[in-house]
């Protein structure tokens, strides 16, 4: 029940509060309270332990002319040796400059094409057309690389659909499965089939985020469509996309391995190395051994977490959130 | 406002500064490198001949002699009537252990319920040898991390060409398997009679030193697989369908182009080939160790890409691309040249000469139509053919280090009793399985493999890997007859390669300058790059890797025979 309080202030209000003193709770009152969050992280623990910083660890045999035969002290340290020599292999630069090239049209021409998708599909309000839609897009995820490279050359290979069609209609053959020259468009179009789809889930997760009474008051201000999507939806889905993105900077690196592996003989290893597939030709196939194979993963490490501290800071400096928020 | 921790171990900030020091340090990298020489994976020579550990030889006699004499390794005889087994091995040790041996599988595996497992089992004596079947196709990349962690079981089997996947495959043997020299040393026959009449030289080429400069480590490190030679593959031409357009076999280079253009029809589906690379050095004289040869004006080994006819082998392979004699698909890599030559789109396939048997085969039964039969040894310019062949032996079946002697010997009476040749009842279960179920005697008096027998035992590898006393051509009299004429006719063209009696294993800096210079091989041969490109690519190969290799291969051949 409400009641009627004076408004003229006391004696007692006036007196300045002693400061709030929360006491420090000891190690055991905070385990003891805390026990069952502790027991809930165990196992994310457990596993980032053995697999991701026992494994980082390892990365010290980039220093060593490592051999698995001999017990791990008497590997002798080599300092940058592996290093030196990835950094002069000829092979080196062409694969890291490819891994940029992919990891450029990707965050081009990939990461708009999800954001562009999730809107298309957030405003399709037909709910049949809707999961029609959604079924087209995410299926071709679950298939693997083997599966879309072969449906790829089935239908643009130069013995394929379309290449039968044309040579039916008296024209040359195709040339695009093997073309090294037009590899990047063909690898655009293979991500784009089978990941943009997967790609847009985030992004539909956030759009449900945004309030719908926000629409409502825009349409009744006189919002037009275009205008509820430049003030309200990119808006509200902006920190998600931020976050993506500082992600994927992240993994600027590791742009894949199969589909450019399975595409090596077709296309040429010019056009189709990356780092990944260079660590594997050089290191397992050429046999540089694993100090090699680890210095080369250290590299992309290094580099991937610079990229998403950047990424993180300008975030930051834009008042974005990035990664975590900013204290 | 909460305020950082200043006992933070590692402010953003400060971390931020860690990783850009690394970065910086990274591409600083010449002033900081080099506290000391990468040393591993410089390569191996070892010696596989004049051991005094070796078993001793005593010669097993054969129970039957050949129809067809011929002179093995290069021209094995052969038997072109099934003669009437005999037992080999008449009072088989008893054995009560279980092991498990890793084997390279293509295709299905079949199930080890089957009672052809049962019935090897119990003919050896009883012990059970379970095998753990790998992808045959990716066995060689994976069978090195199976090593290295030891999860190979109690042994595993590696065909000779796998043991490129391994960075240093000396160091893996004497680190990971186990040392049999003590047991198999000197007169064994007692034991095993038929793993004492293995050749000596299958036994040198098991050994392996654990310095390799210091011939007293050398020890055998495995059970050699079965010792054989002459041509293992070649180019298979679909005869019938040359005979239907009125072409001939081509005799020379210059005629397989002239039938190659005469028969190939893009636009009707018709290629000439899907492919020809590893096998056709050959028909441009290229052959040696590795592609090197000696050179005794230059007094070092030469490699086959710095000879002018490696160019003719470029241009050749480019002509097929450029007049489309070769399937458009081709440089996928992932056509299925056999059944596209079963399918009569293909004419010529590089394969392995045991497809001409198999293919007839098919005929026979009424499953393929027409014929295959390989081209007779090919050259261009008007040089005399070369037929590259090198007799030794396909692999080695490698124990694990943790077993016991008694274990060990346990497997080694195993291999022995499936070392029996040709004519014995042990061969016959071995390679046939139990008549009525999985074979059954032909029309013309030879085994003839039931559907469950091709499954289960003619087509997987399994025990039959171990060694072999002796090999002879043997199956349908038709295909034996041909193959052994066959290999008359090619004898006057066999080239040895230039070590004899030593195991080579390239520094790992040559291998992954090869892999990159097959890849561009493929370009040139696929129109990705030019001809006129082959001199940068020597250059390039010699440069990161090739001259070390070159003096490696040159050391070893100065060390067995001189500069002469």
């Amino acid at each position: 029940m409400a009641t009627l309080q004076s408004t003229t202030p006391t004696e007692a209000d006036e007196a300045p509060r002693p400061p709030l003193v929360r006491r420090k709770r000891t190690v055991a009152q905070r385990l003891r309270h805390d026990w069952p969050l502790l027991v809930l992280a165990l196992p994310v623990v457990a596993h980032l332990m053995v697999f991701h910083y026992w494994p980082s660890a390892w990365n010290i045999i980039a220093f060593m002319d490592y051999s698995p035969y001999r017990p791990f002290w008497e590997n002798p340290f080599v300092g940058f040796a592996w290093f030196e020599r990835l950094f002069n292999d000829p092979y080196f630069t062409p694969a890291l400059l490819n891994t940029l090239k992919f990891a450029a049209l990707n965050l081009l021409c990939m990461f708009p094409l999800s954001v562009v998708l999730a809107l298309a599909m957030n405003s399709i309000i037909s709910v049949k057309v809707r999961s029609t839609f959604q079924s087209i897009v995410y299926l071709p995820h679950f298939f693997s690389w083997v599966l879309v490279v072969t449906v790829f050359v089935q239908v643009l290979g130069a013995d394929g659909l379309v290449s039968n069609w044309i040579m039916d209609g008296g024209g040359e053959r195709l040339n695009f499965t093997s073309n090294p020259d037009s590899f990047l468009l063909l690898v655009w179009l293979q991500w784009a089939w089978k990941d943009a789809g997967w790609g847009m889930i985030i992004f539909l997760a956030a759009l449900a985020s945004i309030n719908p009474s926000l629409y409502e008051a825009a349409a009744s201000d006189g919002a037009n469509r275009w205008r509820r999507m430049w003030h309200i939806t990119l808006p509200g889905i902006r920190p998600v996309i931020i976050l993506l993105l500082i992600l994927q900077i992240g993994g600027i690196l590791s742009v894949g391995f199969e589909q450019y592996q399975l595409q090596r003989q077709a296309v040429g290893y010019q056009a189709t190395e990356v780092l990944d597939t260079y660590v594997y030709y050089q290191s397992i196939v050429g046999n540089q051994g694993e100090s090699f194979g680890t210095a080369a993963g250290l590299f992309k490490g290094v580099i991937g977490l610079i990229l998403i501290l950047v990424a993180n800071n300008i975030a930051h400096r834009l008042g974005e959130q990035g990664i975590y928020q900013k204290s | 406002m909460a305020h950082p921790s200043d006992r933070a171990p590692f402010k953003r900030r400060s971390l931020f500064k860690a990783a850009g020091l690394g970065a910086a340090g990274a591409a600083g990298l010449p002033a900081l490198a080099a506290c000391s020489d990468i040393e591993s994976n410089t390569g191996s020579t070892q010696t596989s001949e004049g051991f005094d550990f070796l078993p001793t030889h005593e010669d097993w006699p054969l129970p039957v002699e050949p129809d067809l004499v011929g002179e093995p390794p290069h021209h094995p005889s052969a038997f072109t009537s099934y003669p009437e087994p005999v037992q080999a091995i008449t009072d088989p040790p008893s054995g009560k252990g279980t092991y498990e041996i890793t084997v390279p599988c293509w295709g299905a595996a079949p199930s080890q319920d089957d009672p052809y497992f049962a019935a090897v089992a119990a003919a050896w004596g009883g012990t059970m040898v379970k095998l753990r079947q790998g992808d045959g196709m990716t066995y060689g990349d994976t069978a090195v991390q199976w090593v290295k962690a030891d999860e190979y079981g109690d042994g595993i089997q590696l065909f000779n060409y796998m043991t490129g996947s391994f960075s240093n495959f000396q160091e893996t043997v004497v680190n990971s398997f186990y040392d049999l020299t003590e047991i198999v040393q000197g007169d064994i026959a007692e034991r095993w009679p038929l793993l004492a009449a293995l050749p000596s030289e299958s036994w040198g080429q098991a050994v392996w030193s654990k310095d390799p400069d210091d011939p007293e480590t050398a020890g055998i490190y495995a059970i050699p697989m079965t010792y054989s030679g002459g041509q293992g593959n070649g180019i298979l031409a679909r005869t019938d369908l040359l005979e239907a357009e009125g072409l001939a076999m081509p005799t020379t280079v210059e005629e397989f182009l002239e039938v190659a253009r005469a028969w190939t029809d893009d636009a009707a589906g018709r290629w000439a080939t899907v492919g020809l690379d590893w096998f056709i050095g050959q028909w441009f004289n290229l052959g040696g160790i590795d592609g090197w040869n000696w050179d005794p004006e230059r007094k070092q080994m030469v490699n086959n890409i710095e000879r002018p006819e490696f160019t003719e082998l470029m241009e050749f392979r480019r002509t097929l691309w450029d007049e489309k004699l070769i399937h458009p698909d081709a440089p996928t890599g992932t056509l299925d040249a056999a059944a596209m030559q079963q399918a009569g789109q293909v004419m010529f396939t590089q394969d392995n000469l045991v497809r001409w048997n198999d293919y007839n085969l098919l005929v026979k039964k009424g499953e393929a139509e027409g014929a295959v039969a390989p081209l007779p040894p090919l050259a261009a310019k008007g040089r005399a053919p070369i037929v590259t062949v090198s007799a030794g032996i396909g692999g080695w079946t490698f124990l694990n280090k943790s077993l016991s002697k008694e274990q060990v010997e346990e497997i080694l009476d195993v291999a022995n009793w499936a070392a029996a040749p040709y004519g014995t009842k042990e061969h016959e279960l071995l390679n046939y399985g139990v008549e009525g179920e999985h074979f059954d005697i032909g029309a013309d008096g030879n085994p003839a493999y039931t559907a469950v027998g091709s499954e289960v035992v003619q087509n997987p590898v399994n025990y039959k890997a171990f060694a072999q006393v002796d090999t002879f051509l043997t199956g349908d009299p038709d295909m034996v007859a041909a193959r052994f004429e066959y290999n008359a006719s090619i004898q006057q063209y066999v080239v040895e390669p230039p070590f004899k009696g030593v195991r080579i294993e390239a520094p790992a800096a040559a291998k992954a300058a090869g892999t990159t210079l097959w890849d561009q091989q493929s370009d040139i041969a696929f129109g990705r790059a030019e001809l006129s490109s082959i001199p940068e690519m020597v250059e390039t190969y010699f440069k990161n890797g090739g001259e070390e290799a070159r003096k490696h291969y040159t050391d070893a051949y100065l060390a067995l025979y001189g500069d002469e």
